[in-house]
């Protein structure tokens, strides 16, 4: 009990209350630009601001689809090249290998290599992009690109996590029941869909939970690639918290976005966590009865 | 297994495509910082031109290369070292424990870790501005320790169950305390766990923007801070910030090396 107290209290001073604060500043009207700093108590007004705002609506799309988009382009990849690195020979551990880099690299350096590598002009990437697929603006530059251009940033990053960790599930599935498949001519594909999914599915519903809960918190990469442009194009949810709090200086307006952030994360948590829970008593019970 | 020859060859040819696409920037990093701005920004892309090392002169004679350099490893070291402080023996308890009020509390450091560091960040830089530690290393390290010391109590928690409990209790048969079977037995064997743990925490305060952006001043602003801060102009160097990049990236690349396996199993902080 004594060994839990210093982190408990730690955390709550440090994180819980700060976060009660600002559900408390969402009730006033706040502005750090105000020479006088008054706090006045405006009720539910910041949150009906919040809701009747066009761009924060675009900005709760915006993260839907960032979220979206990002994780089943992770899932889909990550889960390919795990099949494909599944055999042990040397080529698929010295890639397992490699592929961390990604993962480890800073997240604003690899924005900032992207946009680089994706400029039109000069870029690695986009000028090929411009002057052999016809993209004119670059894909940061256009509205109906910025977006897609923040989700590879993002899988490239992400990509080899959820690898790895399928990986590791992969490799600790027991071998004979894809034998016994394999002597019943069972095909790739089927082995695949009644086989290697079902007996995979905790892993799966873990890693996506993981890939989730960081996908809402996207911001490096926005910053580095776009600053939430152009237009609101790419503001995520994340990036127009912070840039009404801390570019704008309106608290109480931040504050009560934030507070609207937390709750939509919360209920996708919430779901996910069940369903884990749920796969985890189904298993503990199962297994008790084939003992 | 058996493996057909044509699928073989597919295998390797897509799994060379995927090296290709993810060690793509750490190519362009390496190259761009050899490059003259002429070579750069030459249409379409050279990959071949004459190498140069006026990038990395400019940078460490005009860039305070060592203050950034300085200032990220108080950062990323003091939030490790508080951060394990204070995970390290919660983990223990919590791996022990029989009662189920403590057990619930494991699942109150999970959901801490899925707060969106923007919701913690706005009132903390109040807080921390009428405390006046804004700009401190003492502000970045307190944020950036909640993080990670939850992460360090999930992951560590599995970590301390699979210490065999025999051997703690022999100890204390041996006349050892409780505390005592925690610090000479129980956490030597959990020694590798912690490792990773302690690289864990480096790792995400070394890469850390959005805290260190907001509540470092300049004279303690990190490297990724000082990396945007020194080329946010419209006309980038990217030779230059190449170089900036490569000393801010090569230490957690060669931890990710050092890592290797735990990194799976450390990631998924310890859930499963």
């Amino acid at each position: 009990m004594l060994m839990v107290l210093p982190i408990t209290v730690y955390v709550l001073v440090v994180s819980i209350w700060p976060l009660v604060y600002a559900v408390g500043i969402s009730l006033f009207q706040y502005r750090l630009t105000d020479p006088d700093q008054v706090r006045t108590f405006v009720g539910l007004d910041n949150y009906a601001k919040a809701f009747a705002d066009p761009s924060s609506r675009t900005a709760l799309v915006n993260t839907l689809v960032f979220v979206i988009g990002a994780v089943s382009v992770e899932f889909v990849v990550g889960f390919g090249l795990a099949l494909l690195l599944w055999r042990d020979t040397r080529l698929n551990h010295i890639a397992a290998a490699l592929l961390l880099i990604p993962i480890a690299l800073t997240p604003l350096v690899a924005g900032l290599v992207w946009r680089a590598m994706l400029n039109p002009d000069f870029g690695t990437i986009g000028y090929y992009l411009t002057h052999v697929f016809g993209i004119s603006h670059g894909l940061t530059a256009s509205p109906d690109t910025a977006m897609a251009s923040i989700i590879l940033v993002d899988a490239w990053q992400w990509t080899p996590l959820v690898m790895l960790v399928l990986l590791a599930g992969l490799k600790s599935l027991p071998i004979q029941p894809f034998e016994a498949a394999r002597v019943d001519g069972g095909s790739p594909w089927r082995i695949l869909r009644h086989l290697t999914l079902p007996m995979l599915a905790p892993t799966i519903l873990l890693v996506l939970l993981i890939r989730t809960m960081d996908a809402f918190k996207v911001f490096d990469a926005v910053f580095a690639m776009t600053q939430g442009g152009p237009g609101l194009s790419t503001t995520v949810l994340n990036f127009y918290v912070y840039k009404q709090g801390l570019v704008f200086f309106d608290m109480g307006y931040a504050a009560a976005l934030s507070t609207v952030l937390l709750v939509v994360i919360g209920l996708f948590s919430i779901v996910y966590i069940q369903i884990i829970s749920r796969q985890a008593r189904a298993r503990r019970t199962g297994g008790a009865r084939a003992a | 297994m058996f493996e057909s020859r044509q699928s073989r060859a597919f295998r390797r040819l897509a799994v060379l495509a995927a090296l290709v696409f993810f060690l793509l920037p750490i190519g362009w990093l390496l190259l761009t910082s050899f490059e003259s701005p002429k070579d750069v920004f030459a249409a379409p892309p050279k990959l071949f031109f004459q190498p140069t090392l006026d990038n990395y002169t400019t940078v460490f004679r005009d860039v305070d290369v060592l203050a950034y350099l300085r200032n990220s490893i108080i950062i990323a070291g003091g939030s490790t070292i508080l951060s394990l402080l204070l995970g390290v023996p919660a983990a223990y308890a919590l791996a022990r424990t029989g009662s189920v009020r403590l057990r619930w509390l494991a699942y109150f450091f999970l959901i801490v870790r899925m707060v969106p560091p923007v919701s913690m960040l706005l009132p903390s830089y109040l807080l921390m501005r009428d405390l006046h530690v804004l700009g401190t290393y003492m502000a970045v390290i307190l944020i950036n320790t909640v993080l990670n010391a939850a992460f360090v109590v999930w992951m560590l928690q599995s970590t301390f169950r699979e210490v065999p409990i025999e051997t703690e209790e022999a100890a204390r048969c041996d006349g050892c305390s409780r505390w005592g079977s925690f610090v000479r037995v129980a956490l030597p064997l959990a020694r590798p766990g912690i490792i990773a743990a302690a690289l864990f925490c480096m790792l995400f305060s070394w890469n850390d923007f959005i805290f260190a952006l907001l509540l470092t001043s300049p004279s303690t602003k990190t490297l990724p801070v000082a990396l945007l801060a020194t080329f946010s102009s419209t006309d980038i160097t990217w030779g230059q910030l190449a170089v900036l990049s490569q000393i801010t990236v090569l230490p957690v690349v060669l931890a990710a090396v050092l890592l290797n396996r735990r990194l799976v199993h450390g990631l998924t902080g310890g859930v499963n």
